[in-house]
């Protein structure tokens, strides 16, 4: 797994350098490598996909405008993980409207998606959406990125101490409410 | 009931996060507990919803509209062995630098959505500029002649003209540089001298506190911003005459003074490019779309400069500086946008020449200057004085 990691580390890198010296084949290369992932991460933070697409597209022209001023010396992911974790929090500070437990619209699935797999999305969405947005956050990057504590902790410059308290409360919360709407 | 211990240590089960002891101690909780097997069970049930989830694919067209949004990266010119270039070697060049142009282009045509989003970036990225360049850059190390620490010599009493002297030290000490007086004797010096917007610039609070707020002396020092100002493409854009029109037309004016625009300005515009609803809004004024339908504004879109610029490190990394950000969002400084001699004074090719001048971009430090440049009179004595010293 180390490994995997230092080696994607190393090609980040390698792009990074790339659009730098000019090539602008190489900031193809970093969205096919991101987009998915940071584009799943503002859904799930956001509940809307309209919105989920202007995060992302929105972490990308800033990750490449700030490029020159990026530290190698850290990790790349991290970097556009906490960029969007923050600007989907910024997007939720600035809507004017809540989405609540009751909103129909929360990350709605495709129709094209199997019954069983669109139901799970269509619970864990709204489930998501009844978090608190800071708790949200571990548990989207525990659930779906499948990071570590110390990575969450990373991502989101908190203590391990406090990802680990978050996620649980977060959990708790979402055990209940899943029950709840399974009843 | 469970204590809040057991409870985490079923959490940590769930991650996979449990040390051996650990492993042990929630083995025997199960055993012993049937509450404690009821949360574990809910707990798997949720994971396993979230592993059923799964993730989306994002839309088809995200990428595209990413990459059409993305500035174009600088590109190095091809060298050869020696370091030179070979004629034909410049052609390709610069070939390849129109291809990529025209390429972007069409790329952004095709897309409608991109478009808006684009023209939206290019208007306040044009508005940035102008408000970049509209300081001479203060201190950091800029010269001998100080800035802030002069700053509250005069800022007691009032200047006379009998302080607009060469016994003046202050004032002694800004002739002894001959790069200023060269400039202070210069034509282009003497118009901005008696341009009533400029002396009302520099009796403006919002103008002192602008430049002696710490971020705009730190974006003033840092090599990003001097290289941006010394840079050729920007000193062509700024005097390209589409630029000044631009800046003197009534859908840019009202696009300034817009609520939607000083809401993304307050926001951080680099930052929030895409997704604020302020944007939308701006996208929605009757101020932008004139400014679209703009000549001048399309021109300027169109030129080689402005597309260079774009690309431009320097220009990109003062535009993403928190420095540049703080400043945009202070009071002073929409207060000094909203000013009209402001305004009038960017659309001068006397200052715009002054402004692309080291000189007088040292002379702006001494508060001395800038005390005696409010008015005509003293204005006046100090180039009668710059006239008496020997060249």
């Amino acid at each position: 797994m180390e490994e995997t990691l230092a080696a994607g580390d190393e090609q980040d890198r390698a792009l990074v350098r790339r659009y730098l010296a000019g090539q602008r084949d190489a900031a193809s290369g970093l969205v096919d490598r991101y987009q998915k992932r940071l584009f799943n991460v503002a859904l799930r933070m956001l509940g809307n996909e309209q919105d989920a697409e202007d995060v992302t597209q929105t972490v990308f022209l800033n990750a490449f405008l700030k490029l020159r001023t990026y530290d190698p010396r850290y990790r790349f992911f991290s970097w556009v993980y906490r960029m969007t974790v923050n600007e989907s929090l910024n997007t939720l500070k600035r809507r004017k409207h809540t989405v609540t437990l009751e909103d129909e619209s929360a990350i709605p699935a495709p129709a094209t998606a199997p019954d069983r797999t669109a139901e799970a999305r269509d619970r864990v969405g709204k489930a998501l959406m009844g978090l608190k947005p800071d708790d949200r956050a571990v548990v989207v990057l525990k659930h779906f990125v499948s990071f570590s504590y110390e990575e969450i902790a990373d991502v989101l410059e908190i203590p391990v101490k406090t990802v680990k308290s978050r996620l649980f409360t977060a959990r708790e919360r979402l055990r209940i409410t899943l029950r709840e709407r399974a009843e | 009931m469970l204590n809040r211990d057991q409870i985490e240590l079923i959490h940590r089960e769930i991650d996979g996060t449990n040390t051996p002891e650990g492993h042990a101690a929630f083995r025997s909780l199960m055993v012993a507990d049937p509450e404690a097997r009821a949360l574990e069970a809910d707990l798997r049930e949720v994971t396993r919803l979230f592993h059923q989830a799964g993730e989306r694919e994002p839309p088809p067209h995200l990428k595209q509209a990413i990459l059409d949004a993305l500035p174009v990266p600088a590109r190095a010119a091809p060298r050869t062995e020696t370091g030179w270039l070979t004629p034909p070697a410049m052609v390709r060049w610069f070939v390849s630098q129109l291809r990529l142009v025209t390429a972007r282009t069409e790329e952004a045509i095709m897309n409608k959505r991109t478009m808006i989003y684009g023209g939206v970036a290019v208007a306040i990225t044009i508005v940035l500029a102008g408000i970049v360049t509209g300081f001479p850059p203060l201190g950091g190390g800029a010269g001998t002649i100080g800035g802030v620490e002069q700053a509250s010599r005069y800022k007691g009493r009032s200047m006379t003209q009998a302080d607009v002297t060469l016994a003046n030290p202050e004032i002694a000490v800004l002739f002894q540089n001959p790069e200023i007086l060269r400039l202070v004797r210069s034509d282009v010096f003497r118009k901005t001298m008696q341009n009533s917007a400029f002396r009302e610039l520099q009796a403006s609070a919002a103008y002192r506190e602008v430049m002696t707020s710490a971020a705009y002396r730190e974006m003033a020092a840092s090599e990003a911003y001097r290289e941006l100002l010394a840079s050729e493409t920007y000193r062509e854009l700024l005097a390209s005459e589409a630029y000044r029109e631009l800046l003197a037309s009534e859908a840019y004016r009202e696009l300034l003074a817009s609520e939607a625009f000083r809401q993304l300005e307050a926001q951080g515009a680099a930052r929030d490019v895409r997704s604020a609803e302020a944007m939308r809004e701006l996208q929605a004024s009757e101020a932008f779309r004139e400014l679209q339908a703009n000549a001048a504004y399309r021109e300027l879109l169109a030129s080689e400069a402005f597309r260079e610029l774009q690309a431009n490190a320097a220009y990109r990394e003062v535009l993403a500086s928190e420095a540049f950000r703080e400043l945009q969002a202070s009071a002073a400084f929409r207060e000094l946008e909203a000013n009209a001699a402001y305004r009038e004074l960017q659309a001068s090719e006397a200052f715009r020449e002054l402004q692309a001048s080291d000189a007088f971009r040292e002379l702006q430090t001494a508060e001395a200057f800038r005390a005696l440049s409010r008015s005509e009179a003293l204005s006046n004595q100090f180039m009668r004085e710059a006239m008496r010293v020997a060249p």
